[in-house]
């Protein structure tokens, strides 16, 4: 469904001589997605997983490189066409407060995508929202709050509820759950998996947690300075990776035991 | 933020300076004892009288009607000036920030070169080529003053501009139109607010500045700018001429000014 086809993305540096260097923030990157499958992209901060996130939403234009949708090619499309296409590939961004603006309630907010896309009746247009509050699981009393009124979790499930509203083909979460603490994060996963059985979309998760991305998708690509360094399907285990990359992003993972427990005990013994 | 401003003393007592100039201005033909323009050789430089509150110019006009209605003259070229400035450059600052890319660039260099101008050359040199006239002295101060407002306009807009809601609303299908209108334009509108009104002051200033040189407004209209230019020459025989006058000026512009800085405060209070 989506086909990317050796995705390239520079960006010019000027130092401080003024000479200027060429950054590849994504370098020759391909792949294809599917209808209704979830893909999970795992990569270190600065590897360009976000920035390949804003070129297959075409908020940026890639440097060179195809993206095509059910084979449309997007750089071809003009700016109104891609604009209604946009339905059909949404994003969810990193930080919820920050991705909604601060001045509108969460009603309209969420209301926003289905106004451009979808012209609802206004009882419809209130049915449909209170409908996406449910779906996220928000109480619907939230729906006349701003959004610094929410916690950090409620204002990602209504990004999450912004973006299902259109009923897309294929979101894109970029980080969707950094910053989140673990049971709110747990829990927005969960939401996720659910909601993504009742959409039939497929889903991109892109994230620097391996076992987030374990979690989420067992179709894992690991990307490093803007390459794809190993992809594989179907991932059963952490042995399945062979790339000594994605090998040291999983030693990295944080330890499940507690390890200084019996130096501490040492020190109380000293102190006593 | 109006209880804000309502909890604010400085807000408050610059608010009422306002409304008190404000007050004077509309009701300017109730309050003034005597007609403004009446010459009357006889009364020359009479002193405080029940029939001239404070007393008599070199003409024998009442200095107390003229100064009532040199309100009239102060806010009413001021307020519409500000008004012409503010869309103009709240247009030509947002469009060109937010295009960005070439139309920026062309932009930056013809701010550039009106900046390279101070306004009252511009304003000498309009003024010299128009005529005088109030309608030339509003076209001139905007024609100069404007790309200063522009200016800051387009810092705002590009601030917001990279916020994240912005390209989650270009997501969620906003059309360009739609996201400055219903996006941009109303989140920086309370910053707009501020540098507009503290703005106001120096516009006050700056028209009353150009009719104390002569340029504008007609010899002999009742304003104070001109009231303190033709009792220069009475310095020391009647100071009270140019005392009077002056008091008006600044109390204006300071109303203007304390007004418009405790907005800031409330608006901002980290930057301060």
């Amino acid at each position: 469904m989506l086909k990317v086809k050796k995705l390239y993305k520079q960006y010019i540096k000027k130092d401080r001589k003024g000479k200027k260097t060429i950054i590849n923030a994504v370098d020759s990157v391909s792949f294809n997605l599917e209808e209704n499958k979830s893909y999970s992209l795992v990569g270190e901060s600065g590897s360009g997983k976000s920035t390949l996130a804003r070129l297959i939403t075409y908020i940026e234009k890639p440097t060179k490189g195809k993206i095509e949708i059910n084979d449309e090619d997007l750089s071809k499309m003009s700016k109104k066409i891609l604009r209604m296409k946009r339905a059909d590939f949404q994003m969810v961004m990193q930080d919820g407060q920050s991705s909604l603006d601060p001045r509108i309630k969460i009603y309209d907010s969420i209301a926003e995508p289905l106004r451009n896309f979808k012209k609802l009746h206004k009882n419809e247009e209130k049915s449909r929202v209170e409908e996406l509050m449910k779906k996220v699981e928000l109480p619907l009393e939230l729906l006349d709050r701003r959004p610094y009124e929410l916690s950090g979790g409620q204002q990602k499930r209504v990004c999450i509820a912004r973006a299902i509203s259109v009923d897309p083909k294929f979101i894109v979460f970029d980080e969707a759950v950094s910053g989140l603490d673990v049971t709110v994060r747990k829990k927005v996963l969960d939401l996720l998996l659910k909601l993504r059985k009742e959409l039939k979309s497929s889903y991109l998760f892109i994230t620097h947690d391996i076992d987030v991305a374990m979690y989420m998708s067992n179709n894992i690509s690991i990307m490093k300075s803007g390459r794809i360094v190993e992809e594989i399907q179907d991932v059963k285990s952490f042995n399945d990776f062979k790339h000594a990359y994605s090998k040291m992003l999983i030693k990295s993972l944080p330890p499940k035991k507690p390890c200084r427990e019996f130096r501490r005990k040492d020190v109380n013994k000293q102190i006593l | 933020m109006l209880k804000k401003i309502y909890k604010n003393k400085q807000a408050m007592v610059g608010l009422i300076m306002i409304f008190i100039v404000l007050f004077i201005a509309v009701f300017a033909p109730i309050i003034a004892i005597n007609d403004p323009e009446e010459i009357n050789p006889m009364n020359k430089f009479v002193k405080t009288s029940p029939h001239y509150p404070l007393g008599a110019d070199q003409l024998g006009r009442c200095v107390f009607s003229r100064l009532v209605y040199g309100a009239r003259y102060s806010l009413g070229i001021s307020i519409p000036t500000l008004f012409i400035l503010a869309l103009i450059s709240i247009s030509i600052g947002t469009i060109s920030a937010y295009l960005g890319g070439r139309f920026d660039d062309i932009f930056s260099i013809i701010s550039d070169i009106f900046m390279a101008f101070p306004p009252l050359i511009v304003v000498l040199s309009l003024v010299g080529a128009l005529g005088q006239g109030i309608r030339n002295i509003v076209a001139a101060v905007v024609f100069s003053m404007w790309v200063w407002f522009a200016k800051i306009v387009r810092s705002f807009v590009l601030m917001e501009k990279n916020k994240e809601y912005i390209i989650a609303s270009k997501i969620a299908g906003c059309s360009d139109y739609k996201i400055i209108m219903s996006h941009i334009i109303p989140n920086i509108l309370p910053s707009l607010i501020v540098c507009f009104s503290t703005g106001i002051a120096g516009l006050m200033l700056m028209i009353s500045g150009f009719s104390f040189l002569g340029l504008g407004i007609e010899a002999g209209a009742a304003e104070w700018g001109s009231m303190l230019s033709s009792g220069r020459a009475y310095l020391y025989s009647h100071p009270s001429l140019i005392v009077y006058p002056g008091i008006c000026i600044l109390f204006t512009a300071a109303g203007f000014n304390l007004f418009g800085e405790a907005l800031r405060d409330i608006i901002s209070p980290k930057e301060v």
